[in-house]
């Protein structure tokens, strides 16, 4: 046994454990102060156990072959040879498996490849053998004849009157009618290759341009990039003699997941099991099931569990990495430069299959358009567009690093025409109380103008800077989210000791130790009372999974539920046993019940209660789903670079991040987010771009692909601005996507700064700087 | 098909391998350490991060047959019995890790600095660590842990 982590904390605070009961609900020992984590001691001794740690008796090793062209008809397929290889235990081609295709919401992604490929790396036929090498080798004796077709690789080409079309059944995808929250949706409308258009409107856009004091339009492109988890998509699928489907996946939503497996294959939702993993980080790309259906196939075939790991090849060339985007914005200003109307289309390009999100668009793609800002005239048209390349899928803010990157280049792009100072444009423009979003919304509590002030004074603004430093300033608005379902359930056993059962596992972020603080918080207990229990799905209650920074406000609103009932029962409990009203009984802050000249500890009373048999008592709590919180939450980012005028290249030197933030449940995991957040925006704005080539990933290992090491961070400042005013239970809102989406603005608005060179595109090269400069040379 | 003999986490392992079993797959499948993760399998993310008689080294790329004779240490086998290593410590205490995916690679990468510079500058932290990729933490909470285990050594 290692040490647990309560007894660490002990080592800081050797009271016992009623005195630190005491302590707790005084001085809020649970929420608000750094616990660590409760997964802890497992992930730094090695023991948490991930999906490709699941060991089974006679496991097999699946493996995939993968389309070479980005679209072909397959001709025929001949797997005699590798079915007669030894310790092959089951081939699969797509004429094995039944034609239901799978999607998180559109429904367009064949288990294998039926007659026809669609891009560079689909699965075409899978193999289960003894073991990997067995299984490689078998891939190789498959041989498939292909008759290649025309391809289209780009959203705007794919778009044309005579591009080839990729899904000709395309409307058969999209069971019932799909909605939106927002706007006007048309799913596959008449626009060759187009999955959704989304046309959003606040305000009369048009008229406001018509008439404006002056107009700016630019347009900007944003690469597709890896969601860069270290663990690679794995899963382990057996199935039991009774039929009972046993799943092991790194997938952030379980609960869904099982739901969609069982459509999928049609087996009823109660005859399949996700089993608890631990999960090698996510940031929204594990939210489809990936290869867990062909892993079913095989399984079924060859009579033995099979597991499947994607290798990081195929993570690169075949995973759903976030969709590349071409926006175009054109806004007016008046006189003072104050924001009269945007109007802004956005192309994200979705690969060959829709299926690996679970909405008809990309939320952040208009959710979030300038909403740091007052804009009272707004349309927005968002398309989602098919082509022969790698499939894409959510990644952290699904939407909102590509559109953000446009309206805050945008922004520092029009200040600097009217010759005035980035920030005063946006302090200028901020949006404040009483002002509706650019999509027309009542929020509360709007904090942009005094995230910015912070910012700006940590960062020394308006310091003089040596030549060739650059500083740049960039925005975000995005409030929790509050949708979907969460339940759970809370246990007080016969020692005083409560359990949370739920759904959802933790992704990484820490979420498992903020659930166990807001579960101490409402009993006033420290977090080493208890215990975090992540059910299978057959013993948890429904949890539509982390997304959309929605977690620790749903589940939070969960837990008070049934912290509530919980509370009630056991005044109740309590008094039965003090031989008075319910209504006499008052709750101590170290967790007693007290009445008139009696009192009981939790404890004391639990194993009275089990005596009588009315322990262990259990209570179920869910949340109740809205859309988003008015409570939005706000961000300042402000990057300082050098810019080597000789090479082009550019140096990150400074990083203030500036954070409108709500009650910080967990200083250190709250931190994280942040850190982690910027680290991943750094990728994105420097270094990180999946690189096609005839519409193949050719930045297809770790290598070619880079994300930022040690090496690549800059100096940190992070600012809170603590104001609570949240509408999760303990005033929380949300941190998981309010670091990563805007800073690679504020980077290409420094390099701006310091050399006058604007990037469009990202990521920023040493080359595309350099042709600036001798871009700008040549006009001199 | 050879006998290699090894001294793993102190303690001494006779095995019969084939000649191209790689050191992770021998650690992770027939030693049932999973403590050691396999992500690249090229030898740049550091995930699979081994020490070979204290040196780190990409498991992935490792042969087992290398390690014969040799003392290889891994995740499992760096506490001190109860007493977790003091860098594991410093992980846990400072948020070091987020999904733990990278953790062994880190922490055990970490354990050779400190092993050869037991007071290293934060330059020095980031330029070791370099060949150790964490895509949740920004690497900030890592130097930090490491920085901090230095510290209390």
């Amino acid at each position: 046994m290692v040490k647990a982590p309560d007894t660490l904390e002990r080592a800081d605070n050797s009271q016992g454990v009623r005195c630190r009961m005491v302590a707790a609900s005084l001085s809020g020992k649970a929420v608000g102060q750094p616990v660590m984590r409760v997964d802890g001691i497992a992930k730094v001794t090695g023991r948490a156990l991930y999906a490709g740690d699941v060991d089974l008796p006679d496991l097999l090793s699946g493996r995939c072959l993968r389309s070479p062209h980005p679209s072909a008809r397959i001709v025929s397929i001949n797997v005699g040879k590798a079915k007669a290889l030894p310790g092959v235990r089951s081939v699969l081609t797509g004429a094995d498996v039944p034609d239901t295709c799978y999607g998180r919401m559109c429904k367009d992604i064949p288990v294998l490849a039926k007659g026809v490929v669609r891009f560079v790396g689909e699965k075409v036929a899978a193999v289960a053998a003894d073991t990997v090498e067995i299984a490689e080798a078998a891939l190789e004796l498959i041989d498939v004849e292909y008759a290649e077709l025309p391809a289209v690789f780009s959203a705007e080409e794919a778009m044309r009157p005579t591009a080839p079309i990729i899904h000709p059944e395309a409307v058969e995808f999209v069971p019932g009618a799909a909605a939106s929250i927002h706007g006007e949706l048309s799913m596959y409308p008449p626009i060759p290759n187009v999955i959704s258009r989304l046309r959003v409107r606040h305000g009369d856009a048009a008229s406001a341009l018509a008439s404006a004091h002056k107009i700016f339009e630019h347009s900007f492109a944003v690469p597709s990039v890896h969601q860069g988890y270290i663990e690679p998509h794995t899963c382990l699928v057996a199935i039991g003699r009774d039929g009972l489907v046993d799943v092991w996946v790194a997938n952030k939503g379980p609960h869904i997941a099982r739901t969609h497996m069982a459509a999928a294959i049609g087996v009823q939702e109660n005859r399949i099991r996700f089993n608890p993993v631990a999960i090698g980080g996510d940031f929204g790309g594990k939210g489809s099931l990936m290869d867990t259906l062909v892993c079913y196939y095989l399984a079924r075939a060859a009579g033995r569990p099979v597991r499947m790991v994607m290798n990081s090849f195929e993570e690169l060339t075949a995973g759903n990495p976030r969709h590349s985007a071409s926006i175009t914005l054109r806004t007016a200003v008046d006189p003072d430069a104050r924001l009269l109307a945007i109007d802004a289309r956005v192309i994200f390009n979705a690969g060959a299959y829709g299926g690996f999100v679970p909405v008809p668009t990309l939320h952040g793609g208009y959710g979030e358009l300038a909403g740091a800002y007052r804009v009272p005239n707004c349309a927005i048209e968002v398309l989602r567009v098919y082509t022969n390349t790698v499939p894409c899928g959510h990644m952290r803010a699904p939407g909102a690093p590509q559109v953000t990157f446009a309206v805050e280049s945008h922004i520092d792009m029009i200040a600097h025409a009217l010759g005035l100072d980035p920030v005063e444009m946006r302090r200028r423009n901020a949006i404040a109380e009483g002002d509706l979003t650019p999509l027309g919304e009542k929020r509360r509590h709007l904090r942009c103008r005094e995230t910015i002030d912070a910012g700006a004074r940590a960062f020394g603004w308006d310091k003089p800077k040596s030549p060739g430093i650059g500083r740049g300033m960039s925005t975000y608005e995005h409030p929790p989210g509050n949708f979907g379902l969460s339940t759970v359930a809370l246990t007080i056993g016969i020692d005083g000791r409560i359990t949370l059962t739920l759904g959802s596992p933790d992704t990484g972020t820490g979420f498992h130790t903020i659930a166990a603080q807001l579960v101490a918080e409402h009993f006033a207990v420290s977090v080493d009372e208890v215990e975090i229990a992540q059910g299978d799905t057959l013993s948890s209650g429904f949890e539509a999974g982390a997304s959309g920074q929605r977690l620790t406000t749903t589940i939070g609103q969960a837990i008070a539920a049934a912290a509530d009932r919980m509370k009630q029962d056991l005044a109740a409990l309590a008094a039965e046993r003090l031989n008075c009203a319910p209504s006499d009984i008052g709750i101590g802050a170290d967790g007693s019940f007290s009445a008139p000249g009696a009192m009981i500890d939790r404890r004391t009373l639990m194993g009275w209660a089990a005596e009588r048999g009315k322990a262990p008592l259990t209570c179920q709590g869910e949340n109740t789903p809205g859309r988003h919180s008015d409570r939005t939450s706000f961000v300042a980012h402000f990057a300082e670079v050098a810019v080597d005028r000789e090479t082009g290249q550019v140096r990150l030197r400074r990083i203030v991040t500036a954070h409108d933030v709500g009650t910080v449940v967990n200083p250190i995991t709250h931190q994280g987010q942040i850190e982690g957040g910027l680290i991943q925006a750094v990728g994105q704005a420097m270094s990180e771009q999946i690189v096609l080539k005839d519409g193949a990933v050719i930045t297809a290992h770790l290598g070619d692909y880079k994300l930022p090491t040690a090496m690549d961070i800059a100096e940190l400042e992070t600012i809170l601005l603590p104001g609570g005013g949240g509408t999760a239970p303990f005033s929380t809102t949300a941190i998981g996507e309010m670091s990563n989406v805007a800073l690679p603005a504020a980077i290409t608005n420094a390099v701006f700064d310091a050399v006058g060179v604007r990037l469009v595109e990202l990521p920023i090269s040493a080359e595309k700087v350099l042709e600036g400069l001798r871009a700008q040379a040549s006009a001199a | 098909m050879r006998t290699i003999k090894l001294t793993l986490n102190g303690t001494s392992v006779s095995r019969e391998i084939e000649d191209n079993r790689l050191l992770v797959e021998f650690l992770r499948e027939d030693m049932k350490l999973t403590g050691t993760k396999e992500s690249c399998g090229v030898g740049v993310c550091g995930a699979c991060t081994v020490l070979l008689d204290g040196t780190p080294i990409s498991a992935c790329l490792a042969l087992a047959v290398h390690a014969d004779g040799r003392a290889v240490t891994t995740i499992e086998g760096i506490a001190d019995g109860d007493r977790l290593h003091p860098l594991q410590e410093s992980f846990l205490r400072h948020g070091g890790f987020q999904c733990g995916i990278c953790t062994p690679g880190q922490i055990l990468a970490a354990k050779a600095l400190l092993d050869a510079n037991p007071h290293p500058t934060r330059a020095e932290i980031q330029h070791w660590m370099m060949g150790n990729l964490c895509r949740c933490t920004g690497y900030y909470k890592i130097i930090e842990s490491i920085a901090a285990a230095a510290g209390a050594e």
